[in-house]
């Protein structure tokens, strides 16, 4: 092969490894598909706490000792879970995962949180002032919660050069209302360990 | 046996590819004559006036001529800074992580820009900031949080810079200068405000610790109020609180029930870098660069207008002290690379001979008044402009840091306030008056308030 060819080739080569990063790409991919970026809190770990949680929520003991003393489905309110972490992260997916599974299970009621209250709230003031009397709600009937959940996201990272071990711990406490009692505590632990590249193009 | 005496005509094609490289490396490196602080006078000048929206357009156009992603981290820093001089403090954070993300993705080596810099100059390297920019970008958007009212998102980014801060000085141990004595004061007055009493603790004792390394060769030590504040937060731990008298106590609680106006002035503009030119002609000109070339970069402090401000509310007031001298610590951080750049800027100078030597070589070699041997000779000259040209010393800083930082502190009971703050020049010249009102205060809570003055 010339001098003049191999160069050629090259060249094309080059343009080739180049041009293919010109154009933006988008595919579907499934929900349930685990990707991992950067090592950060992603999608993954979200479903793997409201999984977990899920499951360990509606099979605990609170729900039965609950039914058996009221005749009747508790009622939860979602507090905040605070972020206590490394990171920016959006408690409110695997919060919101967790509502789900209490209202389509039929076994737990949820009332509506604080700020979403309040929209609620004014929406109704608004009917009172617009509405057809006939469909208007009335103000002061709204649903008590007996319990409240609240909860937390830790994390201790011990990081060295370029590899980093990251440890996630998901608390979350359903309290009753009327004596501060914690009726079921879940708890949910991840660990990471992220390589960081030494070499780039 | 094999020959080993290679083709010319082979090896002076090869010659000629490795001289098109580096003529196309050289573009790259030499794009636009002016250094980079040259260049960004317009940006500085606008944000002076106060006109940020131009001031943004203007740092947008500067980097629309960029043909790499280099100075990409620095355009996010430098976008961040304007946006929060405009308080969209929102809009700045957004910028300062894309230059987190950036900082942490560019650490990797590059060994195309290892070359790069080894041919043409440093400015072919990605930016990634020194040491102490990385470390203030996490008190800047800490502050963004803290004005937007946001103290949880404010202690992630104070738990992010602990780690950052413990890879920085394993990287670098012996750089007493990193010691982010700031940033851990203002993370201590974050954890304060979350409830996490004991992490604010061991913030306001490294802080004091760091003040007290880098005061000697910064313009001042720790803060009197860092030392207030660590003397009434150790009042409060379970270990002390017995110890401590009863009208310690009392008056410790009676500040607590005020509220607290915390006050940053971003003072003038920090560090700017210049260029040192070393150049001599080369008594064997015909075998290498005409002239033999290297740029450094110098340190340019700027003068921060500000020698001291005063907050006040009716009849209370407060004085500022300086709590960030980014114009030391950039000084210092310069210092401590410059033998690495002047190592790499000799080894440039080498490298770039040694190619000049080759192309006039082959010039040589061509046969004499063919078409070959005039083009070569063309080559052989532009080489000698090219490695004059492409000389240049990485001026690239974050340039829209403030000269300093300074904090005043004014304890308020909790409601509506006006606030007045007044700027004084050297020898007490008044600059400027500026009037914040309706200032929110809450009860044991801290607003945090900031300005700029260039």
């Amino acid at each position: 092969m010339s001098s003049k060819y191999q160069v050629w080739v090259l060249a094309a080569a080059v343009a080739a490894v180049g041009l293919s990063g010109c154009a933006t790409q988008v595919k579907r991919v499934g929900v349930e598909e685990v990707k991992d970026l950067s090592g950060a809190w992603n999608d993954t770990d979200s479903r793997l706490v409201s999984e977990e949680m899920i499951r360990d929520s509606l099979s605990g003991g609170w729900l039965k000792r609950h039914r058996s003393a009221h005749k009747n489905e508790p009622v939860v309110i979602v507090s905040s879970v605070r972020n206590l972490s490394h990171e920016h992260i959006n408690t409110r997916t695997f919060v919101n995962d967790l509502e789900r599974a209490y209202v389509n299970s039929g076994d737990v009621r949820v009332v509506a949180s604080k700020n979403e209250r309040e929209n609620v709230r004014s929406e109704r003031s608004d009917m009172d002032l617009h509405g057809r009397e006939e469909t208007r709600k009335e103000m002061g009937k709204e649903t008590g919660a007996d319990y409240m959940l609240m909860g937390s996201i830790n994390t201790i990272i011990d990081a060295s050069g370029r590899e980093q071990v990251r440890f996630y711990q998901v608390d979350l406490t359903l309290v009753n209302l009327t004596n501060n009692e914690k009726v079921w505590t879940g708890q949910k632990k991840l660990k990471k360990e992220v390589q960081n590249a030494k070499f780039r193009f | 046996m094999q020959s080993s005496v290679s083709d010319p005509k082979q090896s002076g094609g090869y010659g000629r590819l490795f001289v098109g490289l580096l003529a196309l490396f050289a573009l790259v490196g030499i794009q636009g004559c002016a250094t980079h602080s040259e260049g960004f006078r317009s940006i500085e000048q606008q944000a002076a006036a106060r006109n940020i929206p131009g001031a943004i357009k203007a740092l947008d156009e500067f980097h629309k001529t960029d043909m790499t992603s280099a100075h990409q981290t620095l355009k996010h820093l430098n976008r961040g800074s304007l946006l929060r001089m405009q308080a969209d403090y929102t809009a700045s954070n957004a910028e300062f992580d894309a230059a987190k993300g950036l900082m942490d993705k560019l650490s990797a080596i590059s060994v195309v820009e290892q070359v790069g810099s080894g041919v043409v100059n440093d400015s072919v390297k990605a930016y990634t900031g020194d040491g102490n920019e990385q470390l203030l970008v996490y008190a800047f958007k800490s502050l963004n949080y803290l004005q937007l009212g946001d103290f949880d998102a404010a202690a992630v980014e104070a738990r992010q810079f602990d780690i950052k801060h413990r890879l920085i000085t394993e990287k670098y141990p012996e750089a007493k200068f990193l010691s982010g004595a700031f940033v851990r004061y203002l993370n201590g007055m974050v954890y304060e405000g979350v409830g996490e009493m004991d992490s604010a603790r061991i913030e306001y004792t490294k802080a004091l610790e760091g003040y007290e390394s880098e005061s000697k060769f910064t313009c001042c030590g720790a803060p009197a109020a860092l030392k207030t504040d660590l003397s009434r937060i150790e009042l409060k731990s379970p270990t002390r609180r017995g110890k401590s008298s009863s009208r310690d106590q009392a008056q410790s609680s009676a500040t607590e029930d005020k509220g607290e106006v915390v006050f940053f002035l971003h003072n003038g503009l920090g560090p700017s870098l210049g260029e040192n030119i070393i150049q001599l002609p080369n008594p064997q000109p015909s075998h290498g660069s005409a002239l033999l070339r290297i740029a450094l970069p110098k340190f340019v402090e700027r003068p921060t207008p500000v020698t001291r401000m005063e907050i006040s509310s009716g009849a209370q007031s407060a004085r500022s002290e300086v709590v960030e001298d980014i114009n030391a610590l950039a000084r210092k951080s310069l210092e401590a690379r410059l033998p690495g750049i002047q190592a790499r800027a000799v080894l440039r100078l080498v490298a770039k001979n040694a190619i000049a030597a080759e192309a006039k070589k082959q010039s040589r070699s061509a046969s004499a008044g063919s078409q070959a041997g005039a083009l070569m000779s063309l080559f052989g000259a532009a080489m000698d402009i090219a490695n004059i040209v492409s000389e240049k010393a990485d001026t690239r800083t974050w340039s829209l840091l403030p000269g300093n930082i300074q904090l005043a502190r004014l304890n308020l009971p909790p409601g509506s306030h006006d606030l007045k703050v007044t700027y004084y020049g050297a020898n007490g010249t008044l600059l400027s008056t500026r009037e914040f009102k309706g200032v929110q205060v809450g009860p044991a809570r801290k607003t945090f308030i900031s300005d700029y003055y260039l």
